[in-house]
């Protein structure tokens, strides 16, 4: 990854103490967490370039993955297209992974890769921006009695 | 008497609002209390239902003013010319946002808008019926490294005094009218245990106009350690600095677009114990304005390097100010 630009004004980007299982038909069967922009400003949703979610060094699936902010719950290949859905610095956003078991007890990695473009920030010609780096990595102890 | 009026962009608490330590509240607050006659708002930043201002959020506006006795009176709107994936926006797209812009503006009560250059010359051109019907004027940024008589900002002079249009001229802010090495680049620089003798070396090879590959050359020879790259990339970027002797003609360049600047961005990045700001001559800046009384705001804008909170520098960025011009 070449040059991006970093500015965690908030020391939490990924609010470790929100991870917790996400739970379907009252099963553990994904895991959920809320993520701080980190900039002093916001920024539509479109300005997203890459959004990943690592769990203990997997990738989990695109399709699996969600993105929610003011009320809506987006798939990601929806973000590029959000133009009109901004993302305030200070509401953090949930990101949602279907995972089948969920998170079990014990310690895990949760790492989020998350790329936007800076989109008054003009670098160059042909759509060229200043590239940010929202992203972060936390480790979590899950409990034997978390709830969702 | 002067006409001058003392403001501050909220934008100065930008750390403490992302760090959860000041809600919007708080932020008008500690303005009021620095001194400030009024407020800027960067609309990116604290409004929540953006870019559209809600019911809410004005009711909230006109509370704190109750309150604080202060409102805003500059809207900083942010032109992004990036956002959609595919393409930059075309002009017709970028004037459709800006109106958008003048809405919130209008709505908060502020005659000001701050404008940036992603929104082009004639963007902004288009611009000016639509600022007329919502009485907002609106100013294009000077940020440094720009000045008032580089080429990209020629080309909107060239647009304000050809259509002459009352709602169209700059905001300058003083950062490009530093004369000194950026204060806060060159602690973080000691701190990481960088020599002071090799930043003052970078600082003299910057006013002899050394070009920065040259000046990064000569350093690592003479050993300078390895994070002075951050001081010596921000003085050859967005903290870039001219020699002190050279701030007549800056000072004569600023005079030149006053007629259209109708606010000013008050730039500082630390200020001493005894209220100095290092790096921007305000007592030359704030000294001829005094002296042609300069109508308009002074909206100060805390540039938040230290990650250390507006606080205790935007109360003494306001004495300053005040100090030299003699508001009490």
């Amino acid at each position: 990854m070449g040059f991006a630009m970093r500015m965690p004004l908030n020391s939490q980007i990924i609010k470790p103490a929100s991870v917790r299982n996400l739970y379907i038909n009252g099963a553990k069967n994904g895991l959920e967490f809320d993520v701080q922009l980190a900039y002093y400003r916001g920024h539509y949703l479109s300005d997203i370039d890459l959004l990943e979610v690592f769990v203990d060094g997997e990738r989990m699936p695109t399709e699996a993955v969600t993105f929610e902010v003011n009320g809506k719950e987006l798939p990601i290949y929806k973000l590029s297209w959000a133009v009109t859905e901004f993302w305030s610095q200070v509401e953090p956003a949930r990101i949602r992974v279907i995972k089948r078991g969920g998170l079990a007890p014990g310690e895990h990695e949760i790492r989020l890769n998350l790329m936007l473009r800076v989109p008054y920030m003009c670098i160059g010609p042909d759509h060229n921006y200043m590239p940010l780096d929202s992203g972060d990595v936390v480790r979590v102890e899950i409990g034997e009695e978390e709830q969702g | 008497m002067s006409e001058i009026k003392l403001g501050a962009t909220l934008f100065c608490y930008g750390t403490d609002y992302a760090r959860y330590e000041y809600d919007f509240e708080e932020c008008v607050k500690q303005a009021a209390l620095a001194g400030a006659a009024g407020y800027e708002i960067v609309g990116t930043q604290m409004i929540p239902s953006y870019p559209n201002v809600s019911d809410e959020f004005l009711g909230l506006v006109n509370r704190l003013k109750q309150t604080y006795g202060i409102g805003p009176v500059g809207y900083g709107a942010n032109n992004d010319r990036g956002m959609r994936p595919d393409r930059d926006l075309t002009d017709d797209e970028m004037l459709a946002d800006a109106i958008i812009d003048l809405k919130a503006a209008n709505r908060l009560g502020c005659k000001v808008m701050r404008a940036q250059y992603m929104l082009s010359p004639t963007a902004f051109e288009r611009l000016a019926p639509y600022a007329e019907l919502f009485d907002v004027k609106v100013g294009i940024e000077i940020h440094n490294p720009e000045t008032p008589s580089s080429p990209a900002m020629k080309k909107y002079l060239e647009v304000i005094e050809r259509t002459g249009s009352k709602y169209l001229g700059f905001v300058p802010d003083f950062g490009c009218l530093a004369v000194a090495p950026n204060r806060p680049k060159w602690i973080r620089a000691l701190e990481a245990g960088v020599k002071e003798e090799h930043l003052q070396m970078a600082a003299d090879l910057r006013t002899s106009g050394v070009p920065l590959e040259e000046a990064e050359k000569r350093l690592k020879e003479a050993g300078a350690h390895p994070a002075i790259a951050g001081a010596l990339q921000g003085m050859y970027g967005f903290v870039q600095f001219r020699p002190k002797s050279e701030l007549p003609g800056m000072l004569e360049d600023l005079k030149a677009i006053l007629p259209y600047s109708f606010e000013m961005h008050g730039k500082f990045h630390y200020l001493t114990e005894d209220c100095v700001e290092p790096s921007i001559p305000y007592e030359e800046i704030l000294g001829m304005l005094k002296e042609i009384a300069y109508d308009g705001y002074i909206i100060c804008e805390y540039e938040d390097a230290l990650m250390c909170g507006g606080r205790e520098f935007t109360r003494r960025m306001l004495t300053m100010e005040k100090r030299i011009l003699g508001i009490s």
